[in-house]
């Protein structure tokens, strides 16, 4: 598909999906990476010497991407970034899900909101499409990318 | 499409700064300041020697299953390490899922007013499915009495403004701390939330510090 996102639509897709990555990031990164790890523990999907790592980290990833969509550094990169831990996210819960793991909290807000998995699962997938109408909208106007670039320029028709 | 370009490189380091800037401003603005915590605790909730090396201090809600699965492992430490570890015992009521916790910490705290707040404590944790699901006054009753507490004293404790007070003490002792969930456990210190972390990764922490 070439059709390109207008790119009104593009700066409010990329700035929702960024806003919402900077507040579920914060708040974990915020908290203790000890009570986080214990509900990435709870998917059972990583080795468990590794969880603890993982719940130091991740908040971050989510940070700086969400803040790299909201300003448009590396649009692409950032929406592609974000659109794969959406992706790797609705894994680890389908997988859970399959397997009958009981999940109280999905761990998207860390303490901050608790969602259901079917809630965690539906407001997943529209992140991932509004990544999607992210990526789409690059090159953007409104972004650093295109103050690096030392101006923007409007893409041919139809072209990405 | 953007391709790397040296003319281009200031621009992009500036950019990047700025993604870095406003992630860290964002982690500060969620943290907030962060308040101290007191890890004391009355003496009829503490367990082993006021100058022991190491201290492990617990926010607990006696009527999270987590809480009493962790009794386990919690118990093997002290065990191991008798005379050597001190254990503070702190109230966290989950208020928001467990309707009896708070009930159950003021309870205790009676009980531990009578020089049995253990007693209490194990009879809680042990008897947790039946206290929690249903008759919750009728049967806290039942374990005062049959741990031979003045039931007149008992009750009227119960009442007490600052007993209630008291366990909203620790709460916001929690709170400060950063407590999300229970158990938490701060040994030395560090954090060790439920029964999995303490046993892993609690327990060696201990014989560490014991050697230091």
């Amino acid at each position: 598909m070439k059709a390109r996102i207008p790119p009104p639509l593009g700066l409010v897709a990329r700035a929702l999906v960024g806003a919402v990555l900077v507040y579920a990031g914060a708040t974990k990164a915020a908290g203790p990476a000890e009570e986080f790890a214990i509900i990435i523990g709870s998917y059972d999907v990583m080795p468990r010497d590794m969880v603890l790592t993982a719940a130091a980290f991740l908040p971050w990833v989510e940070i700086l991407l969400g803040w790299s969509l909201i300003l448009g550094l590396r649009l692409r990169a950032a929406a592609a970034g974000a659109g794969a831990l959406f992706a790797a996210f609705l894994l680890a819960l389908l997988s859970a899900l399959l397997r009958g793991i009981p999940l109280p909290n999905c761990g998207c807000f860390g303490d901050a909101a608790h969602f259901t998995p079917l809630q965690a699962l539906l407001l997943d997938l529209g992140l991932a499409a509004l990544c999607w109408s992210a990526w789409k909208s690059a090159p953007a106007r409104w972004s650093l990318d295109s103050w690096v670039e030392g101006g923007y320029t409007e893409p041919a028709h139809g072209k990405r | 499409m953007i391709s790397f370009d040296m003319d281009r490189l200031p621009r992009l380091i500036a950019s990047a700064a700025l993604v870095v800037a406003a992630s860290a401003g964002s982690f500060y603005a969620a943290r907030g300041s962060r308040k101290p915590f007191s890890p004391r605790a009355p003496a009829y909730r503490t367990l082993g020697p006021a100058d022991a090396k190491v201290t492990i201090v617990e926010f607990s809600d006696f009527e999270c299953p987590a809480c009493r699965v962790a009794e386990a492992p919690l118990r093997a430490i002290l065990k191991l390490h008798d005379g050597k570890v001190r254990l503070v015992f702190k109230h966290f009521p989950l208020e928001r899922m467990h309707r009896w916790a708070r009930p159950a910490a003021i309870a205790a705290e009676c009980a531990g007013k009578q020089g049995k707040f253990w007693e209490f404590h194990h009879e809680l944790y042990e008897r947790q499915a039946e206290w929690a699901s249903g008759k919750s006054d009728e049967r806290l009753a039942s374990y005062a009495k049959k741990l031979g507490l003045d039931s007149a004293a008992w009750l009227a404790c119960r009442q007490d403004p600052a007993v209630d007070a008291a366990v909203g003490a620790d709460y916001q002792d929690g709170r400060n701390a950063w407590v999300g969930g229970t158990p938490t456990f701060f040994i030395n210190g560090k954090r060790f939330v439920a029964a999995l972390q303490l046993s892993e990764r609690g327990a060696p922490w201990v014989e560490k510090e014991l050697k230091k």
